[in-house]
């Protein structure tokens, strides 16, 4: 755990530097213009499809904005999560490596839902609702940590790759720029974290696990990633948007070539990380 | 409108293609699909699309209780069968 304890180090020194407040330094404006894109045209769900071309461009912004306003949703319902799960871990033993760092990472969430909630509210005045459920079951000793924390980890990749593309997107409008480059500044910092963690946690437990324990573990989390592209599929988005039959919309984009290689193309690098560590064994974009 | 038995059946059949390991002969509507681990909490999301998708309303998660998806009857007795006697959440 030495590697582990020395980036923490790292990390933490970082967080103070980079300490901020979620209620200073955006600019919100009062109203936002219906002429403008709120999320990168090529990363809208339904780019690609019958119903995305059919759209004007005025349908097609429209459309960007009910798609932020998702995103977002998405990610305060993610960070809710998180949060809950890393107060849990908190000074909880076997954490004294990493327990100071879960401080900046609490804190950094927390700052996150500030500025994603303040977007929902003030302009859609809507926070889309969370689809998921956590049922309870039993656990191998180490299991729930290490799913824990890969979800978290496989959430956090997916979603960084939006916010650096979107950051760096001129047509986007400056609060939807400003608030993926925050998100960013932050995240870059808890992906090497968990990286770091989710190897240690399965080098350290998978070993004692039983084989049906260990096939159940891959198994889980290749659905999860499946589960976690679905939710940018939400057709209560395209039903906002104006789009008749939003359910048949989300199933012919998420049926789409394009939307699975988008998936593909965004997971390749942390996906390659998995399966060169052997927590996964099989590639999900090359067994369905 | 579908039936009763139009529904179950549409809801049988989603359950045999999500979970994969389940042969149509082998669920019943009081099959325990949770419990049983046939179906896994990764896969409430799009159960929940699912059922709101034919039921025409929208389903509030922080309101269900323990148990809705335990099985096939309860499910349709939870987000089906209630439509006919009273008002019940938003419509999709």
């Amino acid at each position: 755990m030495r590697g582990l304890s020395d980036l923490v180090g790292k990390l933490c020194e970082a967080s103070v530097q980079d300490f901020y407040s979620p209620y200073a330094g955006l600019d919100w404006p009062e109203k936002l213009e219906d002429d403008a894109w709120y999320f990168s045209p090529e990363l809208i769900s339904l780019f690609g499809s019958e119903a995305y071309a059919h759209l004007d461009a005025q349908g097609q912004k429209r459309l960007s904005f009910h798609e932020a306003v998702n995103f977002f949703s998405l990610n305060i319902h993610g960070e809710r999560s998180l949060i809950e799960g890393l107060a849990y871990r908190l000074y909880r033993k076997g954490n004294d490596d990493y327990t100071r760092y879960l401080h900046h990472f609490l804190d950094e969430e927390n700052k996150h839902m500030v500025y994603f909630g303040t977007f929902c509210v003030r302009y859609a005045a809507k926070v889309y609702p969370d689809k998921k459920m956590v049922l309870p079951r039993d656990y191998a000793s180490g299991e729930e940590d290490f799913l824990f924390f890969a979800k978290v980890l496989i959430f956090e990749e997916i979603v960084d790759v939006y916010n650096k593309r979107m950051a760096a997107d001129p047509r986007l409008h400056p609060i939807a720029r400003e608030i993926n480059r925050l998100h960013h500044r932050d995240e870059s910092r808890h992906l090497a974290f968990g990286r770091r963690l989710v190897k240690e946690l399965f080098d350290r437990h998978s070993p004692g696990w039983a084989p049906e324990v260990l096939s159940g573990v891959r198994e889980y989390l290749g659905d999860y990633i499946r589960s976690t592209w679905q939710e940018y599929y939400n057709p209560a988005v395209y039903k906002d948007a104006g789009l008749p039959n939003p359910y048949d919309v989300q199933k012919e984009a998420l049926s789409l070539p394009s939307c699975r290689s988008r998936h593909e193309q965004v997971s390749r690098p942390w996906l390659t990380m998995l399966l060169r560590q052997g927590i996964l064994t099989e590639d999900p974009y090359h067994d369905d | 409108m579908m039936t009763e038995a139009e529904i179950r059946q549409k809801l049988r059949e989603w359950v045999v293609r999500q979970s994969g390991k389940i042969r149509p002969e082998e669920l019943a509507d009081d099959t325990a699909i949770i419990e049983k681990r046939i179906i896994k909490s990764v896969r409430i999301p799009d159960l929940i699309l699912f059922i709101e998708e034919h039921s025409g309303r929208t389903i509030d998660v922080e309101q269900l209780k323990p148990g809705v998806f335990r099985n096939i009857d309860t499910i349709y007795r939870n987000f089906f069968a209630v439509k006919a006697h009273g008002p019940g959440p938003e419509k999709a």
